[in-house]
């Protein structure tokens, strides 16, 4: 075989596209998004979750329609649309894609934050987060042994045209959720972080909101009030959060956003920027060890770039390894959590992102795995195994060889010959 | 000319299969890929390894035609 070139022109457009993703991420946080939060698909599918079950999942502190989500499935549907690469297709083991989405969300859960934010945190100072991008690297060898052993989840084939819609038609209703969650009232069913609330570390947690830096409405305990020393006290009396532990509050992460049309236009701007240049942040490592080829890294290595960038510019860098925003210190958990969310990408295909493009491409299997990373982010919060700011939960390592168990599961015994 | 059908295949196999079939030095290939990723890899592994290449949309899938001397 003759000398093939390894870098291609369209390592170019990856690393453009990976820049301006990690740039509009790290601005999208200055616009008031949560800490090296500016785009993380697991996060974000989450708060949408909580939306719509948060008082039954215990997600009180993350319960907002991310309107960049909306943008981004618009904007990938849109591009897919113009470029005639909107193709209804699906039928490749959706049952197995929902449980490895499923497991995708649960392992995101565990690190805080999907395989865009291990980077984005990175590009933010947090090197906390290089625990996770090893875990990255271990769940992409994973799935290379899988891939190689010949693992395939079977072919998707066209479908009927409404299924393909299904996905963009979900972000449709979200808008309009959002919308009225926003600008009218918030429907009773439904659960939304108050804008701009703080909570206490406190079990159950005080919540409140500031104004000029000092504590002003009492959200919860209801009917609480601020006491002279500080502390927060509940309606009989009694003292639901100390002082110390009000000052320490911080803000619930559903409650840092940016403004509804800002995040919703850049959105749809990384939407189309993401179906045209494929930018996958798992792909490049998975194709530089597999297929020798490196244009897909530049993606990830763009994302990094920009969003370091933006961030210094911004003022938001950050470097070290403590107090980093919604992040924790758990080195090991934070390996192992990103291994097998990784590995569970591996199987799917691409990462959440790609997936959540992918179906506003129209593909059905894609939007199946989205639904299992929906149900599986509010099953880890409802069973109380998402981490926190403090570290892990404490059947999160349980969870985790459940979760691990099945991976290896599906990865034997989806090897068939395709060719 | 070698033929390659990489349709509903997920990511990267339309690639390893498209690199497989590269191994033996052939000049003249046909790959069927259905969605616009698939077709992209494909396109750019094959341009890579110095192909000419062609796509031809034929609705439900692209008819990816290389050569190389």
């Amino acid at each position: 075989m003759r000398k093939r070139r390894v870098v291609g022109p369209t390592a170019w457009i990856l690393g453009g596209s990976g820049l301006f993703i990690g740039a509009v991420a790290a601005w999208l946080v200055g616009q008031g998004n949560p800490g090296n939060m500016g785009l993380c698909i697991a996060c974000f599918l989450r708060d949408i979750t909580g939306f719509f079950v948060g008082g039954i999942t215990n997600q009180g502190a993350v319960a907002y329609i991310r309107p960049e989500i909306i943008g981004i499935i618009l904007g990938a549907m849109g591009a897919a649309l113009v470029t005639r690469e909107f193709r209804p297709r699906g039928g490749s083991a959706p049952l197995i894609r929902f449980v490895l989405g499923f497991i995708f969300m649960s392992g995101a859960l565990i690190f805080l934050g999907c395989t865009v934010r291990a980077w984005l945190r990175l590009g933010g100072g947090d090197l906390t987060a290089i625990w996770g991008v090893l875990g990255i690297v271990a769940g992409v060898l994973l799935g290379i042994v899988a891939l190689k052993r010949g693992f395939n989840l079977g072919r998707a084939r066209a479908i009927a045209r409404p299924v393909g819609w299904i996905l963009p038609a979900f972000a449709v209703v979200l808008l309009v959720f959002a919308l009225i969650a926003t600008f009218g009232t918030k429907p009773e069913f439904a659960t939304q972080t108050m804008e701009g609330a703080f909570a206490t570390g406190d079990t159950p947690a005080a919540v409140f909101l500031k104004t000029d830096g000092e504590p002003s409405q009492v959200l919860k305990p209801e009917g609480g009030s601020r006491a002279e020393d500080g502390s927060i006290v509940a309606e009989d009396g009694s003292v639901a959060a100390s002082a110390e532990s009000v000052a320490a509050a911080k803000p619930q992460p559903g409650g840092k956003r940016a403004v509804l049309w800002v995040s919703l236009i850049a959105g749809l701007a990384i939407g189309v920027v993401a179906q045209r240049s494929r930018f996958c942040t798992i792909g490049g490592i998975r194709d530089a060890i597999l297929v020798r080829r490196y244009d897909l890294l530049f993606g990830v290595i763009g994302l990094l770039i920009g969003s370091t960038i933006v961030n210094l510019l911004l003022g938001q860098y950050d470097l070290g390894f403590a107090n980093q925003p919604v992040a924790h210190n758990d080195a090991l958990g934070s390996f192992a959590a990103m291994t097998v969310a990784t590995f569970a990408a591996m199987l799917l295909g691409g990462c959440p992102f790609r997936q959540v493009i992918m179906g506003s491409e129209g593909d059905s299997d894609s939007t199946t795995a989205v639904a299992g990373m929906l149900v599986g982010a509010g099953f880890m919060h409802w069973a109380g195994l998402a981490s926190s700011a403090k570290g892990l939960a404490p059947n999160a390592w349980l969870a985790m060889g459940v979760m691990a168990l099945v991976l290896v599961a599906v990865a034997l015994f989806g090897a068939r010959k395709t060719a | 000319m070698k033929e390659l059908d990489v349709r509903g295949l997920s990511c990267p196999m339309p690639l390893m299969h498209t690199k497989k079939a590269l191994e033996d030095g052939t000049r003249e290939m046909l790959v069927l890929a259905d969605s616009g990723t698939a077709k992209a890899n494909v396109v750019a592994l094959l341009a890579d390894a110095g192909f000419t290449v062609t796509v031809e949309d034929v609705g439900v899938e692209y008819r990816i035609t290389a050569v190389r001397d």
